[in-house]
């Protein structure tokens, strides 16, 4: 299993789930790169899936270009283990997860062609839980 | 800047809020306001296509004459809501503007020439900024600024002070040491610090609330 990323430090070991049925107000465009990676559905996406997400970019563009991470995972997931009955608190924390809301910039590429970039994120879409799709910089005034 | 600016009618709003503005672009319309000079804000309509195809033409200048006034407005598109996708259009903010008067408003960057650092192994042309904030006559409001980045070297960047403005008379408002074009050795990128968190497999993070023994 390769490392992947979670907080340095955090203020509470486990949290609430929270509602995770809103659409995407910030982080939701192209702000460092040319291209990106936009997620249309909502989900937590697990830190694994995020380093997996990168290192599809990275092999097939063969170290050119710059990939930005648009999202970190921050919140940690529990989980019971198997044919445990309930009660006797929450559980241990499984995994660490970025929370996506429809919208959310997930990666974003810097220094390559269109072409390259498109078949890239696609690469990168295939391992996404959600639907994805690719978008360029919006028009600004 | 086109000779002329685009004329548009626009439709005046009696009733604001959500539930008109969606019933408004569902029927092709984008929600839009007018302001400024003094004046009352006044809430209207405008054709979605056409406005659209202005705003990716790169216009900031556009000529509304509200129905059922024979007077017509220069407005400056001041600023544009898009929905959660970043893709459509929402609602367009409009101010009222006089070709004398000088304004201040970002405008787009396009990077010309090859540059010499990219033939470098393992470079790479980075832009952090696409646009910069120029403060100019409304007359005068260029579509695009032209940068030049053929002398640009590996390792050096160009800022915003380096740009040569198309009239003397405009002023740039963004910070003159932004970077609008660097070229970065790839290599050195490579060796990624890890800052934001720690790289372990079943290692957990500090928990900055927890009791440390012997505390009370």
């Amino acid at each position: 299993m390769p490392p992947y990323k979670i907080p340095k430090r955090v203020k509470y070991r486990k949290e609430f789930r929270r509602a995770r049925d809103r659409k995407a107000t910030k982080g939701n465009y192209v702000a460092f790169g040319d291209y990106g990676l936009q997620a249309l559905e909502g989900c937590w996406l697990k830190s694994n899936v995020i380093e997996a997400g990168r290192i599809a970019a990275q092999q097939l563009l063969k170290r050119q270009g710059k990939i930005f991470i648009r999202v970190f995972p921050d919140k940690p997931v529990s989980k019971k283990p198997l044919e445990t009955r309930m009660g006797k608190g929450k559980a241990d924390v499984d995994y660490w997860a970025a929370r996506v809301r429809p919208g959310t910039m997930l990666y974003e590429l810097a220094g390559v062609p269109e072409d390259q970039a498109k078949a890239a994120m696609a690469r990168v879409a295939m391992k996404m839980p959600v639907r994805c799709r690719f978008v360029g910089r919006r028009l600004s005034v | 800047m086109q000779e002329h600016a685009p004329l548009l009618t626009a439709t005046r709003r009696e009733r604001v809020g959500t539930r008109y503005s969606k019933r408004i672009r569902e029927a092709g319309g984008l929600p839009a306001i007018i302001y400024g000079h003094g004046k009352e804000p006044v809430a209207v309509s405008v054709d979605a296509k056409k406005t659209l195809r202005h705003l990716h033409e790169g216009e900031k200048i556009l000529q509304l004459q509200i129905e059922g006034q024979s007077e017509v407005q220069n407005v400056l598109v001041k600023d544009l809501q898009f929905d959660y996708l970043g893709t459509n259009v929402i609602h367009a903010d409009f101010t009222r503007v006089d070709l004398e008067e000088r304004v201040e408003l970002k405008v787009a960057i396009h990077l010309i020439g090859e540059a010499v650092g990219l033939k470098a192994a393992g470079a790479m042309l980075m832009h952090p900024t696409n646009e910069i904030e120029l403060e100019c006559k409304v007359a005068n409001i260029p579509d695009h600024v032209e940068v030049d980045i053929s002398g640009l070297e590996a390792g050096s960047a160009l800022h915003v002070s380096d740009i040569q403005l198309p009239l003397p008379t405009m002023k740039t408002l963004s910070d003159p040491d932004l970077i609008v074009a660097q070229i970065i050795i790839q290599a050195v990128e490579e060796e990624e610090t890890e800052e934001a968190g720690v790289v372990a497999d079943g290692a957990q993070p500090e928990v900055i609330t927890e009791k440390k023994e012997g505390e009370d």
